[in-house]
């Protein structure tokens, strides 16, 4: 435990830059989770209730039509 | 008990006769401290003093080795982890604070649905014009002929009022694709008309040629080209 982290530390907190370049990085990856995430989320409460759901009922007829 | 408080309030009370109550003052001192270890349990000692005895040394450096942990790399890790983790939260909601901001400045997708007109080539024959609407203005679309297109290539265009070649006007040399809008003062030109078989705008008499080249009269610039695009053969999307 302690040997994990201090490695922890000496990688990436130790120095300023690793350790905002972390920061960042660790955001936009939590910004990407959190977006695919919610995203499911919302998909599977409203399956069936969406457009791409039902979209082949109507589209399949006029395929070049828009 | 008594005894001392008098002399407490009596030392208080006035400096005058602090000199003759010092002695008593002392004595009453060793009767609190005896009556103190013999009614409490709980024994202190300051870490301003030496040794075991009582005299305070200032120059004594405490030893906080009692409240030292043992964990300082875990301590540190989770410190920094919460603080970067604030961190990543912050630049988090300032991005996207900022790019709701400039979402909302662009254009929606109900305008950019309107804002491009598709047309179908194949209806326009070689040598006619058409003229189509978009974004509210006039739009020349011209089927040249190889005899039109030769004649835009050969024309000497450096010594024109507003150089450009004709390569840099026509994406594909035999569709001229141009904003019907005269850059003198905005009338619509006129198709095949002119001195120089283009476009002639009847308000103050500016003459274009074959690539919408300003020739003759006051427009400044060489009509205006949007920005188009041939998806497929035979199709045009001008915006």
């Amino acid at each position: 435990m302690a040997g994990v982290l201090s490695g922890v530390y000496n990688t990436l907190i130790r120095s300023n830059g690793v350790f905002l370049s972390t920061i960042f990085a660790g955001a936009f990856a939590t910004e990407i989770l959190f977006d695919t995430g919610s995203n499911a989320i919302w998909n599977r409460i409203n399956k069936g209730r969406q457009w791409k759901d039902i979209k082949h009922r109507y589209m399949d007829a006029g395929e070049d039509d828009e | 008990m008594s005894v001392s408080r008098i002399s407490t309030a009596v030392a208080r009370s006035s400096p005058r006769s602090l000199r003759a109550a010092a002695p008593l003052a002392v004595s009453t001192q060793q009767q609190r401290s005896m009556a103190d270890a013999s009614t409490s349990h709980a024994g202190f000692t300051s870490p301003f003093h030496r040794g075991t005895g009582n005299a305070r040394d200032t120059t004594v450096m405490p030893n906080w080795g009692k409240y030292k942990t043992g964990k300082e790399t875990s301590n540190k890790v989770f410190q920094y982890f919460m603080v970067g983790t604030m961190g990543g939260l912050s630049a988090l909601g300032a991005k996207n604070t900022v790019q709701d901001f400039l979402v909302n400045m662009s254009a929606s997708a109900d305008v950019l649905a309107q804002a491009k007109v598709e047309v179908d080539l194949a209806t326009i024959p070689e040598g006619k014009n058409v003229i189509i609407k978009w974004r509210g203005k006039p739009v020349f679309i011209r089927h040249r002929t190889a005899d039109e297109i030769k004649e835009a290539e050969d024309t000497k265009w450096e010594s024109l009022r507003d150089p450009q070649p004709d390569t840099e006007r026509v994406q594909k040399p035999e569709w001229l694709i141009m904003v019907g809008v005269c850059t003198h003062l905005g009338c619509v030109p006129i198709g095949e008309a002119g001195d120089f078989g283009g476009w002639f705008c009847p308000c103050h008499g500016s003459h274009y040629d074959i690539s919408g080249r300003i020739r003759k009269g006051p427009a400044p610039l060489n009509l205006e080209i949007p920005a188009y695009d041939f998806p497929e053969e035979g199709a045009l999307v001008i915006g």
